[in-house]
């Protein structure tokens, strides 16, 4: 039957997302918390309106050797660092699409599972499933535009 | 699931031990797998609703001025907490999770039980060296260290 083959293949690739998402995640966390020089995440904590975090030495200098002398070191020219560079950003685009398609193939797919756990009428099941691809779609679809025209 | 009843224990002395002793292993690795699963389940919920937000709240990286703001957004004190339940939510389904991909693709459900403590060790100290600095400079803040 082509629904049960389609949960095979989906069961099997639940796992092998899942073991991705551990690798994607580690370099995800370590670019935009743990990396001084492009992190845009910082341990500062920011309280008052309009107030920017602050960035360490080495991303000031990083932001004035890529977009001159008096750029401003705001969070935006902080990403900009990897996201506007013509060659640099061809990898770090492909891995964050990479990574979105991954991720929401995974959360939804997990999302459905626990739908289907609790829904029990068939129709209620059919509604929930295209409702939450749906959102996935639309969250593929603005996460591409966000990450391909970024800096560009 | 076993349930414990007043006859039970009378019941299971007749038999013989070895039966017991299954019984009794069979009952404790339920628990602990159920809870297991619940929080995974749990944890998975939340992170599918995080996700939702952090792409939606990702539009603004085409305005800078929007990004700024978005970033400064998420240095707020709240956020700190936020950032460490975030950690602890990602790292314990990302171990669970690991922890079924070996036995589904390994075949370690004989280990399950030894994985799920050594798993929840490495978890702990991912948590605690990775939540540090988010705590720390909370906790910085508000004039606490």
């Amino acid at each position: 039957m082509a629904s049960s083959k389609s949960n095979a293949v989906n069961w099997f690739l639940h796992r092998i997302t899942g073991t991705f998402l551990v690798f994607m995640l580690i370099t995800h966390f370590w670019v935009q918390h743990y990396d001084h020089s492009v992190a845009s995440v910082t341990t500062d904590v920011v309280a008052q309106e309009g107030e920017l975090p602050t960035y360490s030495d080495e991303a000031a200098a990083g932001v004035k050797a890529k977009f001159g002398a008096d750029a401003e070191v705001t969070p935006y020219n902080v990403v900009m660092q990897r996201l506007a560079d013509p060659v640099y950003a061809v990898l770090w685009k492909g891995f964050n699409i990479l990574f979105l398609i991954v991720a929401l193939h995974h959360g939804f797919y997990g999302l459905n599972n626990v739908l289907t756990d609790y829904i029990r009428n068939p129709l209620g099941r059919v509604m929930a499933r295209v409702l939450s691809w749906s959102v996935a779609l639309v969250l593929l679809i603005i996460g591409l535009y966000s990450v391909i025209t970024a800096g560009w | 699931m076993a349930v414990e009843t007043a006859e039970r224990p009378a019941a299971q002395a007749t038999q013989p031990s070895a039966v017991e002793d299954s019984g009794r292993f069979q009952r404790y690795r339920i628990r602990t797998g159920m809870f297991a699963w619940m929080m995974h389940r749990l944890t998975g919920v939340g992170l599918v609703v995080y996700l939702i937000i952090h792409v939606w709240g990702l539009k603004s990286l085409t305005d800078p001025t929007a990004f700024n703001a978005l970033i400064a957004k998420y240095h707020a004190p709240i956020y700190k907490v936020g950032e460490f339940g975030l950690l602890v939510a990602v790292v314990y389904h990302a171990m669970n999770g690991l922890r079924i991909v070996l036995i589904d693709f390994l075949g370690w459900s004989p280990k399950q039980k030894k994985l799920f403590v050594v798993l929840g060790i490495v978890a702990l100290v991912l948590i605690a060296v990775g939540g540090y600095p988010s705590i720390y400079s909370l906790l910085a803040h508000y004039g606490a260290v």
